[in-house]
């Protein structure tokens, strides 16, 4: 398996103007959530980028990924029929090729040189199968997040051959069906934000999508999940899950950006300049409260 | 060390695992047992397999509750008295629920003075409790192991809790209402009952014997509703407020509760098992107990912010009691409709999954625990469809079981198709069953403790039994299949006769065996079987009837439970009227569905409840989501047929008809002026209750005194040992008396003994005519019944020669006996009060006195008092104060909870003041057995019995629960012989007899109550208990009165003498239970002061010459409780008085 496509999803329309947000990156230089988001794929050697998109976003979307527009395509979502189908708008783009996917609204800073994309690829590549990047969860945020369950692969610490997906479970339901040994009690693994897929998913996607299509009369009010279609992948074929050390940053949520930026300035080039005007607010704030 | 018992616990083959410890018990000797009790005792430490050391642990107990007793050389008798007093320390233990320390402290006791029956009775005790702890502390853990529940007792922030309500509840209506979730729930039948085998412990430690055909049904009162349906339902929305509005319309109980603490407390009001459900379905996570976390913010995590959540149960009219799981349907239903709202299940509507069903019974055994009730694994059968088979399951590696306990905490369900039972047998069921709420509500949990011990020893009869209910259940399911109903009546009948009378000879009563006699007459071969439902019948029950017959039987069931219930409603506890059901098997079991927008109301009986509060509040106080759902309503009322009575309905509840409780105070006040309660006395009391003179901390005497125990000179032992009942021949000789002196065995080993020309003495005086007996029949007995208002002298509490026997008729019986063997019938008398008098009369005219034949009188009391709302005082000095049974955690937490909404009742009803809301004969109460033998002066009893019998010299006085006692002649003898006022039986203490004794005070020797002792562990110093029988000489006690037997015709003289005495005797004030019953068979139970003198005292006056005597156990012992039955029936105390009777 060789992974040359990816595929970025922006569609959601509460969250259209987060892949535009200008941040400095770890190495200082500004640049959109979008840009980083496309380098973190290039780093894993994607050549190719389809960025899902609603109508219209196209044109300011190319604006803020400088040089890395030739790359790109934008695939519009004319209805927001959910993330699964969002996908799936780029079915056309990978064909019969396995794919990159990431979600536009996460950013993801690295613990190692390898960057999360990097390792997610090398092993999708090595095990020739989709895998979804996963990270240990406390119970209390299932309602954010899909979840998987498995069993650990002989042999490699942070990687599960996995059998179920849940989208959103609840903890009941978790406890039931989300078995996963070595993980601390209440903790389950949730969806990262990144997966390599292969295409057999878009397959899936499009049986539910018209059936879905079939049963309420073309009407498009039911949204597709993602976490459905890899529930039905995990028993068609091989899926792993790769447990993450990295951090991811939601930028959609309340001061998420300001957080991302945080995160990404203290693990890069500026970290000492950052910190030291960090912790001058922060004596200068406690001051002015004191006073 | 090798021992018998230990290789009978941890045999592989079945057949020695179910040995039977009685046979083994029965052939060893005393030194034999005690090393195997020292073997199991090292054991069961040892072990750290479940079963091995609870089956270990019950051995025990019923080795020192059954079998060591039974050998002759264990008795305190011979030995220094002070070896068997059981210590205070240890019984400190016991009541904190420290088991190992109190076993501890009662074997190194043992060790130290060797063993006695005392100190058995303890170990018995401790080994029990110390059982069913050990057996509940797994059930819990493994409720709390289950998967899919364990996360719920990590969540203690409101920022962890991962539920949300799922956005189909939020979507209000353009009128702005939210939606109403609904969920009917049937109930479940069990058409098997094979011996109780859905106990949680035996489904753990026997899977494969743990069957049951379980079949979910509605229901309809016959004659009353329309038609059957779901007979539990419940409703759940969002509302527009930050809180938590629980409603439960059958009981008319709403709470809003804004306090997370608030959720926890289970008895404050009628709504645990509502706050039991919301808790057990996660929406307020048992972690959050106790973490003083806000309930707004948890409801704005869960619901959104300035919101909360509204949850309503409904039971249809289906009375409690009905053994049909109605409180465990409901909490099932509650919990199911809680976690679709909260999208634990799949669906939000419709049926649920099988690995749902099984989430939503798992949770309702949390939801008992929590709320401190209890059920079987079946119980939430109604949550299936249709007809199941319910089974024990082995645990495997994947459960939390695996390791501990053989078999699983759930069962396995199995639905049962159409091809495995087709429609047409379905519809067959349905048209042979009758099935009936006889009227009778009790307490099964003693008899599911009872099970649970008799399969852990695997006594003989029981385990034969369990193996035949077996068979019957493997038959039942293949008449099932084969569609004979017929065969079906004749094998529930079987069993219920047979294995289930067997294992639990409680399961029946004299009302169900009437019952059936009279249906088996009127119906012959049409009536094809009888069918117990649940733990013990006259409650719910099925009768099976040919087909064509079945809506005749219906009425003419009904009929006949009615006439039965009249006949016998002052013997056995009734709650409510029989009823008869029309029933339809569930084919969905639990199911919701959504209301939305004009169709977004609850139930019709939610509004009769809620409205009028509404209305009296001004429109805009009312949130915007009231506001619609009032404005809904009154569009709906307008238009929907079905809700065309509803403006009467709530006309009639806003401005209620004439007051019932007028009329009830009323009756009470004519029924005073008519028993001649002496209103001045009352207003002291009261008074003086009021002020505090007088109350349980004023009971005791100064805490001065010096309360020792006995010296052996003190009394005269008659207990086994010294002599022997067995050889009384001169039954023989009935009808012409001799004295057969030579047919009493004498122990020559007895330091003291009675003389043969004593024994010799009491038969002549029992030939010539010279005793009496009275009986003791003005009391209720509130602990038999909880304060339920029978009369205990007639409940027919055992099987006796066949056939159920009330008290009274085993005193005739005894006296009968007697009689016959003497030459000369013995007369008896019954004292009864304004409670007991007509009913036992009326019953005792019925049965035409027994058949005896000797002088039967009554003395009716002339003694009344007003019962008194308890002080908080009192109630805090009873509950806080006193030593206390601590309880399982959970049900602790629950009975604190009832204690400060008691002791709230008392406050707000106004303490001291006088108890009126009830029945009127629950108002009132006898004042103590002090008065009843000053009654036989004042009513004239004594004075005609005098006249008719001037050789009459002495009267045996003795409880109406003091089975064994009888006219005695060596006891008799013996008292004659002593020339005493008075004879007093005592018995050697054992742990359970609390209630003072016999004791040496400030060095006088007399009896004292245990409400006068100035300390609780001063009862733990005295060897001897009070049996309450006692031998009185006529003369004697007139001189004390100052009467001569001329003065009992005059009544004034005999007042004034009666009052002198009883101004000497101390007035003590207690507090007893009463119950009041209301709704449909729901019953709540209030504590009340009131005040008595007891005949005890009189050993306390210096003019009273008394004598005291220790009699053998069976002789002495009282029967106070029904749990105490099935001990007494199985240690030989039943055979002993059955050996007493000679019946009519």
């Amino acid at each position: 398996m060789h992974i040359t496509k990816a595929v970025i999803t922006a569609a959601g329309r509460n969250q259209r103007t987060l892949p535009l947000q200008t941040l400095t990156d770890r190495d200082g230089v500004e640049k959109s959530v979008l840009a980083i988001l496309v380098e973190e794929a290039i780093s894993a050697g994607i050549e190719d980028i389809a960025v899902v998109v609603a109508p219209g976003d196209e044109a300011p979307y190319a604006a803020v990924v400088g040089d890395h527009a030739g790359r790109l395509r934008f695939i519009p979502q004319t209805e927001p029929r959910g993330y699964g189908h969002a996908i799936y708008c780029a079915k056309d783009f990978v064909g019969d090729a396995p794919f990159l996917h990431l979600v536009g609204d996460h950013l993801y800073v690295s613990a190692e040189a390898q960057s999360c994309a990097q390792q997610l690829v090398a092993v999708a590549e090595a095990e020739n199968c989709a895998v979804s990047a996963v990270q240990a969860t406390r119970e209390s945020l299932l309602p954010y997040y899909g979840a998987v369950g498995g069993k650990r692969v002989a042999g490699r610490k942070d990687l599960y051959e996995i059998d179920t997906v849940i989208e959103k479970p609840t903890p009941t339901e978790a406890e039931l069906r989300l078995i996963v040994p070595g993980l601390r009690a209440g903790h389950y693994l949730c969806f990262f934000g990144m997966h390599i897929l292969t295409p057999a998913v878009m397959e899936i996607l499009e049986s539910r999508i018209k059936n879905h299509e079939s049963r309420i009369g073309g009407s498009a009010n039911q949204r597709i999940t993602l976490s459905e279609a890899l529930a039905v992948l995990a028993t068609r074929e091989k899926y792993l899950a790769l447990e993450e050390r990295a951090l991811r940053y939601d930028v959609g949520v309340k001061y998420g950006l300001l957080i991302a930026q945080l995160a990404l300035a203290l693990s890069g080039s500026d970290r000492e300049d950052v910190l030291t005007r960090l912790v001058e607010l922060l004596a200068t704030r406690a001051l002015g409260r004191n006073a | 060390m090798s021992s018998r018992l230990i290789d009978i616990i941890t045999a592989g083959d079945p057949n020695a695992r179910n040995s039977s410890l009685d046979a083994f018990c029965r052939a060893a000797s005393l030194a034999e047992l005690l090393d195997e009790c020292a073997a199991l005792e090292a054991f069961r430490r040892a072990s750290d397999n479940l079963y091995e050391r609870v089956r270990a642990l019950f051995f025990l107990y019923a080795i020192h509750r059954f079998h060591l007793p039974e050998k002759p050389d264990l008795t305190g008798f011979g030995k220094p008295v002070r070896s068997t007093l059981i210590p205070y320390d240890g019984y400190t233990h016991l009541l904190q629920r420290r088991f190992e320390e109190a076993i501890d402290c009662f074997l190194a006791l043992q060790t130290a003075h060797g063993p006695s029956d005392s100190i058995s009775s303890a170990l018995a005790e401790a080994y029990h409790r110390l059982g069913f702890q050990t057996l509940a502390d797994q059930v819990r853990r493994s409720v709390r192991s289950v998967r899919g529940n364990q996360w719920m007792f990590r969540t203690g922030h409101p920022a962890d809790h991962p539920l949300r309500v799922r956005r189909e509840l939020l979507q209000r209506s353009g009128e702005g209402l939210f939606p109403v979730l609904h969920e009917a729930t049937p109930v479940r039948m069990d058409l098997s009952h094979s011996g109780w085998s859905d106990i949680f412990f035996l489904g753990m430690d026997f899977p494969e014997g743990a069957r049951v055909l379980n079949v979910s049904i509605d229901l309809a009162v016959h004659g009353r509703d329309p038609a059957p349906r779901p007979p539990v339902e419940a409703y759940l929305r969002v509302i527009d407020e930050p809180l938590l509005r629980l409603v439960s319309v059958d009981l008319g109980a709403v709470a809003e509760i804004t306090n997370l603490a608030e959720v926890f407390d289970y008895a404050r009001d009628y709504l645990g098992l509502l706050k039991a459900a919301i808790i057990a379905a996660g929406i307020i996570p048992p972690g959050m107990e106790g973490s003083g976390e806000r309930l707004q913010d948890l409801l704005a995590r869960l619901v959104g912010s300035g919101r909360g959540l509204e949850l309503v149960s409904q039971v249809n009219g289906i009375p409690k009691g009905s053994r049909l799981a109605v409180s465990t349907s409901l909490l099932a239903c509650l919990i199911a409709v809680c976690m679709r709202a909260t999208g634990q299940t799949q669906a939000l509507t419709g049926m649920l999954q099988e690995h749902e069903r099984r989430l939503v019974a798992a949770r309702a055994i949390l939801g008992e625990w929590l709320a401190g009730s209890g059920g079987g694994w079946q119980d939430s059968g109604g949550v299936w469809p249709g007809m199941k088979l319910i089974t024990g399951q082995l645990a495997g590696p994947d459960d939390p079981e695996y390791g501990v306990s053989r078999g699983r905490l759930l069962p396995g369900h199995h639905i049962m198709g159409e091809d495995e039972v087709p429609a047409a047998t379905r519809a067959r069921l349905q048209d042979s069953l009758v099935l009936v709420h006889g009227g009778m509500a009790q307490d099964v949990g003693p008899i599911l403790e009872m099970v649970t011990e008799k399969y852990l020893l695997r006594s003989e009869a029981e385990w034969s039994g369990r193996q035949k209910a077996m068979r019957i259940y493997d038959e039942i399911v293949g008449l099932l299949q084969r569609g004979d109903v017929r065969g079906i009546g004749d094998a529930t009948t079987r069993n219920f006769f047979d294995p289930i009378q067997t294992i639990i000879p409680w399961a029946n009563n004299l009302y169900t065996t009437t019952v059936i006699d009279r249906v088996r007459a009127a119906f012959g071969d049409d009536f094809w079987g009888f069918w117990m439902l649940g733990g013990m019948s006259g409650g719910g029950m099925g009768f099976i009837f040919e087909p064509a017959r079945r809506v005749e039987a219906q009425a003419r069931l009904h009929a006949t439970m009615l006439a039965t219930k009249r006949e016998l409603e002052n013997a056995l506890p009734f709650a409510m009227e029989p009823v008869v059901y029309d029933f339809a098997i569930n084919a969905r079991g639990t199911f919701a569905e959504l209301r939305a927008d004009v169709e977004a109301l609850m139930s019709p009986a939610y509004y009769t409840l809620m409205v009028p509060a509404l209305l009296k509040r001004e429109r805009y106080a009312l949130t915007l989501a009231r506001r619609a759902e009032l404005d809904r309503f009154g569009a709906a009322c307008r238009t929907d047929p079905a809700l065309s009575g509803m403006m009467q309905t709530l006309f009639d509840r806003i401005i209620p008809r004439a007051d019932h409780e007028d009329t009830a105070h009323r009756d009470l006040d004519a029924l005073l002026d008519e028993l001649g309660f002496d209103r001045i006395q009352h207003e002291q009391i009261r008074a003086d209750l009021h002020s505090g003179r007088i109350g349980l901390a004023q009971n005791r005497l100064p805490a001065s005194t010096v309360i020792e125990d006995v010296y052996p000179s003190d009394v005269a032992n008659l207990e086994a040992g010294s002599w022997k009942l067995e050889a009384r021949s001169w039954k023989l000789e009935a009808g012409s008396w001799k004295l057969e002196a030579g047919s009493w065995k004498l122990d020559p080993a007895s330091s003291i003994q009675y003389p043969v020309s004593s024994i010799q003495l009491g038969q002549q005086a029992l030939h010539e005519g010279r005793v009496a007996v009275v009986t003791l029949a003005a009391g209720v007995g509130s602990r038999w019944t909880h304060g339920a208002g029978v009369v205990k002298a007639l409940n027919p509490f055992c099987k006796l020669g066949g056939k159920h026997r009330s008290f009274i008729e085993v005193h005739l019986a005894k006296s009968r006996r007697v009689g016959q063997m003497a030459g000369a019938p013995i007369p008896h008398i019954i004292t009864t009060s304004y409670l007991t008098h007509e009913p036992i009369r009326d019953f005792l005219a019925q049965r035409d006195n027994y058949g005896y034949t000797g002088p039967l009188h009554f003395s009716p009391g002339r003694a009344v008092g007003l019962r008194l709302i308890p002080t908080a005082r009192d109630l805090r000095f009873a509950w806080e104060e006193m030593p206390q049974q601590l309880l399982d955690e959970q049900a602790q937490k629950v009975r604190e909870s009832l204690h400060a909404a008691l002791i709230g009742w008392a406050q707000q009803m106004g303490e001291s003041s006088d108890y009126r809301d009830n029945l009127p004969q629950q108002c009132l109460h006898p004042v103590g057995h002090w008065f009843e033998i000053p009654n036989l002066l004042k009513n004239g009893v004594l004075a005609r019995l005098l006249e008719e019998r001037p050789q009459l010299e002495v009267l045996m006085m003795h409880n109406i629960d003091t089975v064994g006692a009888d006219v005695d002649p060596a006891l008799l003898g013996a008292h004659l012989d002593s020339g005493a006022a008075m004879t007093v039986e005592v018995i050697t203490r054992r742990v359970e007899d609390r209630g003072g004794g016999l004791a040496r005070v400030d060095g006088h020797l007399r009896l004292i109550e245990g409400l006068a002792l100035p300390q609780e562990e001063d009862e733990f110093k005295l060897s001897y208990y009070n049996s309450n029988t006692m031998w009185i000489s006529i003369g004697k006690l007139l001189d004390l009165f100052g009467l001569t037997r001329a003065d009992l015709r005059d009544a004034a003289k005999i007042d004034a003498a009666v009052r002198a005495v009883a101004a000497r005797m101390p007035t003590y004030i207690t507090l007893k239970d009463v119950k009041k019953r209301w709704g449909h068979g729901q019953e709540d139970v209030f504590p009340v002061a009131q005040f008595e003198k007891l005949w005890g005292d009189m050993t306390a006056l210096p003019g009273m010459d008394c004598r005291y005597v220790i009699v053998p156990r069976m002789r002495g012992q009282q029967l106070k409780e029904p749990a105490q039955l099935d001990g007494w029936l199985r240690d030989g105390s039943a055979a002993y008085v059955e050996g007493l009777c000679e019946w009519a």
